[in-house]
């Protein structure tokens, strides 16, 4: 059990102004390398809460599809432009961040994936497919700078970076797709 | 067969057990053969060629008017980086899975020969504007410095034909992953499988670059983004390193255990390895930018972290390495802290040229480690340091495993032996080729931290002190390149010797096997796409943020030049 403490370190190691100013300083970081890593600080957590109330995790997600949910609102309302300029300006959102990716976004998709059937797990990936589609779609030809914090050129950048993202997730798509793994087994 | 899982199916069995009694099936054989004997006859011209600029770099030898320093460059490059290299790992790797998924697939070898020629065909394209001195831009073939298209013709059919035989592997594992359900691949195709994972993943970038060089070679764009290409080639030519890097890796962790008569070290971490090096091994070309313009610190500071995450495999396989050694010998009733050391077999060539390689590889790792570091390589950048980089990691840990594994992949495939004299002649070969290697090596590295320019022939700078003060360091690398040539020489003879007059017989494929209280080997190491998956989310990861921010603020762009 010392996957928690790992994750506990991590979210400190983040939290460090050193670390998080880097990481926040460039656009494309601090949504694609900032926030996945304050996620999975959260995946390695989600142990310790999971012995620790096994109850609230099994009432209020059951067959996994809550956790989904709370996960898929966050990791949303963080791929907003504005939600990233109001972090960098505001403290108090800037806080939010750091306790909703890892305990309102990591904690319940850690517990959610071995409960969800394969359809649930393929949508999820088909949706945040879509999603960073539509995101890099946004960010690569926005006629206008779309935070105040970041210049156009990482916009473009960040751009590039949901797109090939997506990318790599069709790829698996298709593989899951087409492999039949029950043939290998 | 000798893997670690066994086969199911009577058909397979049939055919396992015919490809260990009978050996290779003699099609799969010639293929082989044909791969090596490319292989070594780029070493002899390669060699030679390598001979001729060491004296000329050296001040000791004045090229004829005919022949420029440059050209023997290119073609020292193309022969040994490419065409070595590339066909010894597929003729190594097809053997290699042949012996243990029972034969190749008759459609498999189709794709492998017309891969063979397709590369045949392109080397000679490529060739031919070298010869007539029209594309001495040396192995590194990135604008501003322009070839004649034909050059870079050749080179996409030599991609292409490495595609060929990519493709043919995965096909070959797949069906034998389709026919024996629930098994892992045997490991030495695992390794194949990683191989040709990043041969195909890793030549994408420079055919894109290749493809965006043609129309400016020819004239028919004015301009091309110099720190595209660049950046293009790179993400290829450090995984073409890695390439045969891995497959000397397969050899150590594979081959050589059953040598020395021991068995190979835990499956899984091997298996990791393998998966950890073809995921984070494209984004390392970065570090061969790292003293170029128009990038930003972070990002540099970023890709120094990401090329030293490669070296943690490295550091797995040391350790696995001199373990398996450890264990066999104590086995073998080694005793001591070191002392365990006597009762590996020396005499044996098939051991001894590996192992060299690999102890080649402490300092060749270590010195790759300085370079990747920003400030130090500013310091030996652009100098002979780099060069001697290369040939200790290539020249050494790469082609000595080579070398090692020829004395009885020959054999194999040609269905002879191994004779003590030619065993006793590649001992020798070996000491000679390692005193060659670390003496030519040594001096460039020390002439490198003295200042010599690498990519550069010989010149006093109008007897300026400095640069006479490099002499007898150069003198040292050409005594070093005439020890080599020496041991292309015989390492050439014995390669055809085994293949052609060596006595009959059969001789073993050498797969080590696991120790027999290892724990089964987890499913999720099988699963291909989503390495595969994983590599290209890495690769989004190093290269998105330079290549918007050099094609989003490009500067006008850059006509061809001739500089030579």
């Amino acid at each position: 059990m010392k996957s928690p403490v790992y994750g506990l370190l991590l979210l400190l190691a983040l939290m460090l102004p050193p670390i998080s100013n880097l990481l926040e300083s460039i656009m494309i970081t601090h949504m694609h390398m900032q926030m996945p890593l304050l996620v999975v600080s959260g995946l390695f957590m989600a142990k310790f809460f999971q012995n620790r109330f096994p109850e609230f995790f099994s009432k209020w997600n059951e067959n996994g599809v809550p956790g989904l949910l709370l996960f898929s609102i966050i990791m949303m309302y963080w791929s907003l432009p504005r939600t990233m300029d109001e972090a960098l300006t505001l403290t108090s959102v800037e806080v939010f961040k750091f306790i909703s990716l890892p305990f309102l976004a990591g904690v319940p998709l850690r517990d959610s994936w071995p409960k969800l059937n394969s359809f649930w797990k393929h949508a999820l990936i088909i949706f945040f497919t879509i999603l960073f589609l539509a995101l890099g779609w946004l960010y690569i030809w926005s006629p206008v700078q779309l935070c105040n914090n970041y210049l156009v050129i990482e916009q473009i950048t960040l751009g590039w970076g949901f797109i090939s993202t997506a990318f790599a997730m069709v790829v698996y798509l298709i593989y899951s797709y087409f492999m039949d793994f029950s043939k290998y087994e | 067969m000798e893997t670690v899982i066994k086969q199911s199916g009577k058909t397979q069995v049939f055919k396992d057990k015919a490809n260990k009694i009978m050996g290779i099936s003699l099609e799969d054989a010639k293929l082989t053969k044909s791969y090596l004997s490319v292989a070594f006859l780029a070493i002899l011209l390669g060699g030679i060629l390598g001979l001729l600029q060491g004296l000329n770099r050296a001040g000791m030898l004045e090229l004829p008017a005919w022949l420029n320093y440059y050209q023997v460059l290119t073609a020292h490059g193309l022969l040994l980086v490419v065409v070595l290299s590339a066909f010894f790992t597929i003729g190594y790797f097809y053997a290699g899975l042949s012996h243990t998924l029972g034969g190749l697939l008759p459609k498999v070898r189709k794709m492998a020969w017309v891969g063979f020629w397709m590369k045949i065909f392109g080397f000679v394209l490529a060739v031919i504007p070298i010869l007539m001195n029209e594309a001495s831009v040396m192995y590194t073939f990135y604008p501003p410095m322009a070839a004649s298209p034909i050059f870079y013709i050749g080179l996409v059919f030599i991609v292409l034909g490495v595609w060929m035989c990519a493709f043919g592997a995965f096909i070959n594992v797949a069906s034998w992953r389709k026919r024996n359900p629930g098994q892992h691949i045997p490991i030495l195709s695992f390794f194949a499988t990683g191989v040709f994972v990043l041969l195909f993943f890793g030549s994408i970038p420079v055919a894109i670059e290749v493809f965006t060089i043609i129309p400016w070679a020819f004239g028919w764009v004015e301009t091309i983004n110099v720190m595209v290409a660049r950046t293009l080639f790179w993400a290829f030519g450090h995984t073409l390193v890695n390439i045969w890097y891995l497959t000397a890796v397969s050899a150590w962790y594979v081959i050589v255990p059953k040598v020395i008569g021991g068995r190979r070290w835990n499956d899984l971490l091997t298996r990791i390895v393998v998966i950890a090096l073809v995921i984070m091994n494209i984004t390392g070309g970065f570090h061969h930018q790292i003293i170029d313009p128009g990038i930003s610190e972070p990002v540099k500071y970023m890709h120094v972290f990401m090329s030293l995450a490669i070296g943690f495999p490295s550091l797995m396989t040391a350790y696995a390495m001199f373990a398996v050694f450890e264990r066999t010998a104590r086995r073998k009733g080694g005793k001591g802290i070191v002392g365990w050391y006597k009762k590996l077999p020396w005499g044996d060539v098939r051991f001894l040229a590996p192992f060299i390689a690999m102890a080649a590889f402490i300092p060749a790792g270590a010195g790759g480690i300085a370079q990747t570091t920003n400030q130090l390589n500013q310091v030996v950048h652009n100098t002979m340091w780099v060069v001697g980089h290369f040939h200790l990691t290539l020249g050494m840990s790469v082609v000595m495993t080579f070398f090692g594994l020829s004395y009885w992949l020959i054999p194999y495939v040609s269905k002879r032996v191994l004779t003590p004299q030619i065993n006793k002649l590649g001992v020798i070969q070996t000491i000679i080729w390692t005193l060659g290697m670390i003496i030519m090596s040594g001096a460039m590295h020390w002439v490198g931290l003295l200042g010599s320019p690498r990519r550069t022939s010989y010149s006093t700078y109008f007897d300026n002190a400095t640069a006479l003060s490099w002499d007898p360091y150069l003198f040292f690398l050409a005594i070093g390149g005439t020890l080599l040539m020496i041991g292309v020489l015989m390492q050439v003879y014995a390669v055809f010797y085994l293949m052609f007059f060596a006595p009959k017989g059969n001789t073993e494929f050498p797969i080590a096997e696991v120790e027999e209280d290892e724990a089964p080997t987890p499913r999720w190491t099988e699963r291909w796409g989503l390495w595969v998956v994983c590599m290209i989310v890495l690769v989004g990861m190093a290269y998105v943020i330079p290549l918007v921010d050099f094609i989003v603020n490009a500067p006008p762009g850059s006509p061809p030049f001739k500089t030579w």
